[in-house]
């Protein structure tokens, strides 16, 4: 019997949201896990919000979450993530790219949170390990990297049943090869940022 | 190269899409023809296709329209090969013309319709169910649920199809097309058969004669096709010898499936819904006391079930909507009504701002928007709504010089009579008298936004022109001795946002026109900040939908906007119509030469063929000339200047006029160094909210640039009113 979960992707449109949950769908049927995801193309891909859905487990029937019921939220941006939290369970794992992204027009009446009240607000429901994905990308010379740094930061999840074998393989298998050692060493760095933040992040958690 | 969608390995897993798992199912009933033309949910399926075409030996297009796609793809099937169509849901309104005489003609080879139905439109104009249009057609239609059907169906349609003599529809939605799952790939057909055409004119010409007897043909493959869909084995009966029974399609069958114990409810999935399984769903429903239908949009099974005269729980019980898409949270509500399952949580309310998808950094069509928006704005103040406070005299003198001296101000608040004031400011005159009157040739009218530029090396101060306004628009400044008028602010002028009033605002010729759009990525130019045109109906509708108020006696100028793959598709008719009928509009074609909203597939404009084989360019300018476009102006959208001479030319042309706005869509440009902000930005906001690109955001007193979502276009330095934007040194 596999284990379930339910991991939802959310970002801005053109940020890497769909091929990133692509990557974590292979990963697991390389374990023989089924998988389904559910994402949206076309009109709402142009700077808008972008939301993939991602189920693994021994039969999945449908891609669509119920609200309240994912296990992890994977956000590429700190405002998005925040959009995604109702569909996260109590006491579920977020992982937060370190960058907000301002929407282009603010409608009459709404006010931008910033980056702090908006990672307090996970912070009342959701374990929340944030990850400096610019900074790191920085460091490694590459902004689009980003993506695969928070995938590493994902595979050291302890709820994520996947080996991290698994993940290097689906990365090799999906990306040109000019990129594969590249991005192999963001996996490896995004993987480390939470492993060595987790006991942290844990207390955080907690003493809200 | 063998990509995972050829690979001949039946029995092995894929990570597909419903679309990819059609293009699969097709490939595996050894299709030799496909053709279609881009549409979200469907563009997928020919786009995966074209990848291996040339290894398979398989003939793919793009198409100009929908209808042209379809009749590609019947053309091959009438010599006796398999051939595949796809479209999405309002492509098949235009395919219908072929296709309802396809039902009469029937098929040689299995031809199969893929078409992809949008429930919540994401990305389309609305939300019609196709399997209304398999009845009216008096098609049998295939309904996938995930990307295993579609790929099952694709691959079995062909077979139903040459049984039955028929096209097969297969209908998706946009849950099953863009979702994607782990499916089990079957085994690749080979046959070789070859394209004979039996010239039968009894079956292909549709003269009355033939087409009545043929219709007569097709009621009888009707009758073979319900048996079909009596015993299809996507018709699948769980019975679990429960008192509660659900008969579903879609998506919102599995949805059910994974809310409850799928050992305690007999289920009913249907797969082959049209014609209706009577019999099947009869039987079914007498072995359950309550029957429960689930299915997304209009009630169509629910419709043949009370035909049957049989009790069921639907839509109206269940509180299920025929708008919009079928969720997990839906159906757990409306399970909970027949206390099946708990309410689903109710998500928390968390105020957010909303990002709704706009124009990309760069976008051509952005630039060629804000000139249209530009051309001739001037303030405009409401004398009823006017109290004299001055507010903006005051806002204009600290916006352009740093001090709260009214005397320094471009805009002027006058008493008209004891209950009446009224600002004035420059008028942005058509031909300016104070242009004309300057002795020295100090005063010029801006071609990009008609404002009265005062060159202060030739100006002696004479006044001159400040006599010749007839508004009293223009001011001698108090310390430099030179007239000074109102530029507008670049198109956020700080005196409007301040009115106390809301007495002035930002109009002008602007306001007098009309702007038609239509189908692509410039239709998000309807949406704030850009907010350039008003309508958007179907492909190709706007030029005649504007030709239609002119004709009417509309007293604006009328443009209409349309797309170069827009154009080729629905818009060459209508322009030709608007020469034939003489219809005064002004058509922009905003050429990108790619179709850019589905993700770039390449149209007449680009040379290339959907299989990468060099095709022949057409030339726009030279096509609208031959439809008898007599006054066509090509521009580069980037150019302000020229675009605006271009528009101005047009608005004071009578006659059907074109102007091709004409540059690579930029997401597939190379990039060019980023813009910055320089100090003397004084936080305006004309570049964040007039001109509105998204790598522009402002953070209090002044706009940065986010240099990861700068393309470097150079557009926002010229929009800048205060020369703040430059390019980044490297």
């Amino acid at each position: 019997m596999k284990q379930k979960l339910d991991v939802v992707f959310s970002g801005v449109g053109g940020q890497g949201v769909v091929l990133l949950s692509d990557i974590f769908c292979e990963a697991a049927m390389i374990e023989d896990f089924d998988v389904a995801k559910a994402e949206i193309h076309g009109m709402a891909q142009r700077g808008g919000s972008i939301v993939a859905y991602t189920r693994i487990g021994n039969k999945v029937e449908t891609p669509l979450i119920e609200t309240g019921k994912a296990d992890v939220v994977v956000g590429f941006e700190v405002l998005e993530t925040t959009r995604t939290l109702p569909m996260l369970k109590e006491c579920g794992t977020v992982i937060v790219n370190m960058k907000l992204i301002p929407p282009n027009s603010l409608p009459a009446g709404v006010k931008l949170k910033s980056t702090e009240e908006l990672l307090k607000l996970l912070k009342t429901k959701a374990r929340v390990h944030e990850v400096d994905g610019p900074g790191i990308a920085h460091r490694l010379g590459n902004m689009l990297v980003v993506n695969t740094i928070l995938l590493g930061a994902l595979s050291a999840l302890p709820e994520v049943p996947l080996k991290v074998e698994s993940f290097q393989q689906a990365i090799a298998n999906r990306l040109k090869r000019d990129y594969i050692s590249l991005n192999l060493k963001a996996f490896q760095l995004g993987r480390e940022s939470v492993q060595n933040n987790r006991d942290k992040n844990e207390m955080t958690y907690i003493t809200r | 190269m063998t990509s995972k969608i050829n690979v001949d390995k039946p029995g092995s897993y894929a990570l597909l899409n419903g679309d990819e798992a059609t293009a699969r199912g097709a490939i595996e009933a050894n299709i030799k023809v496909a053709a279609a033309y881009p549409g979200t949910p469907s563009t997928e399926i020919l786009e995966t296709l074209a990848v291996v075409a040339k290894d398979l030996g398989i003939y793919v297009e793009w198409s100009l329209n929908e209808i042209i796609a379809t009749e590609v793809a019947i053309g091959a099937s009438m010599t006796g090969v398999r051939a595949l169509t796809s479209m999405k849901h309002v492509g098949s309104n235009v395919a219908s013309d072929a296709i309802m005489t396809l039902a009469y003609t029937g098929i040689e080879g299995g031809l199969v319709i893929v078409i992809c139905d949008d429930p919540a439109l994401h990305s389309s104009q609305n939300e019609q169910d196709t399997r209304y249009f398999a009845v009216h057609a008096k098609l049998p239609l295939l309904d996938a649920g995930n990307p295993q059907e579609a790929l099952d169906m694709a691959r079995k349609a062909y077979e139903i199809s040459e049984k039955l003599r028929l096209p097969i529809i297969l209908r998706l939605t946009t849950r099953v097309a863009h979702g994607k799952a782990r499916v089990k790939l079957g085994e690749l057909q080979r046959f070789e058969r070859k394209a004979e055409f039996d010239k039968d004119i009894s079956k292909w010409v549709m003269v009355p004669a033939n087409a009545s007897r043929q219709h007569r043909v097709l009621e009888s493959k009707l009758l073979e096709a319900k048996n079909e869909a009596e015993t299809s084995p996507f018709n699948i009966v769980e019975d679990n010898s429960s008192d509660i029974g659900i008969i579903g399609s879609g998506v919102g069958y599995y949805y059910a499936r994974s809310l409850l114990d799928t050992s305690k409810i007999s289920w009913l999935k249907l797969g082959f819904v049209h014609p209706f399984p009577s019999e099947l769903v009869k039987t079914f429903a007498s072995k359950v006391k309550k029957l429960i239908v689930l299915e997304e949009l209009r009630p169509y099974i629910e419709e043949n079930i009370a035909r049957l005269k049989i009790d069921f729980i639907g839509k109206t019980e269940l509180g299920l909507e025929e708008i919009g898409e079928f969720s997990p949270d839906k159906i757990r509500t409306a399970l909970a009504k027949l206390h099946l399952t708990t309410n689903p949580e109710k998500p928390q309310q968390l105020n957010l701002p909303p990002r709704p998808p706009g124009l990309c950094p760069g976008c051509t069509h952005r630039a060629l928007y804000y000139t249209l928006n530009m051309i001739h704005k001037s303030v405009y103040c409401d004398s009823n709504k006017c109290v004299g406070c001055g507010t903006c005299e005051y806002a204009c003198s600290y916006n352009k010089e740093k001090v709260y001296n009214t005397s320094k101000s471009r805009i002027r608040v006058v008493r008209q009579n004891q209950i009446q004031n009224i600002a004035i400011t420059c008028q942005v005159c058509q031909d300016p008298a104070c242009v004309a009157a300057c002795p020295r040739d100090a005063l010029s009218q801006s071609p990009i936004t008609g404002n009265i530029i005062v060159d202060k090396n030739q100006c002696n101060g004479c006044g001159w022109c400040i006599e010749a306004c007839q508004y009293g628009a223009l001011n001698m400044h108090p310390t430099t001795h030179k007239p000074i008028v109102c530029d507008g602010c670049g198109g956020n002028p700080r005196c409007v946002a301040l009115c106390p009033q809301g007495a002035l605002s930002l109009r002008g010729k602007s306001e007098d026109k009309i702007v038609a759009g239509d189908i692509g990525c410039y239709t998000l130019g309807a949406l704030p900040p850009v907010k350039s045109l008003q309508t958007c109906l179907c492909m190709g509708g706007g030029i005649s939908q504007a030709a239609g108020m002119i004709h009417a006696g509309v007293k604006d100028k009328v443009f209409a906007v349309i797309g170069d793959s827009t154009f080729f598709h629905g818009g060459m008719p209508g322009l030709l119509n608007i020469v034939y009928n003489q219809a005064n509009v002004c058509v922009i074609i905003m050429d990108n030469s790619i179709v850019a909203m589905t993700g770039h597939q390449p149209t007449p404009g680009s040379g290339k063929t959907a299989m990468g084989q060099n095709a022949k360019i057409i030339n726009i300018e030279s096509l609208v000339r031959a439809l008898g476009i007599e006054k066509v102006i090509t521009v580069d959208p980037y150019d302000i200047k020229a675009t605006t001479k271009a528009l101005r030319t047009t608005i004071n042309y009578e006659g059907p006029s074109v102007i091709i706005a004409k540059r690579p869509c930029p997401l597939l440009a190379p990039r060019d160094i980023p813009l910055k902000i320089k100090d003397q930005c004084r936080g305006c906001r004309v570049c964040t909210e007039v001109f509105g690109c998204p790598a522009i955001s402002q953070t209090g007193n002044r706009a940065e640039i986010d240099a990861t979502l700068c393309n470097g276009c150079g557009v926002c330095e010229k929009v800048c009113p205060f020369s703040a934007i430059v390019r980044e040194e490297q």
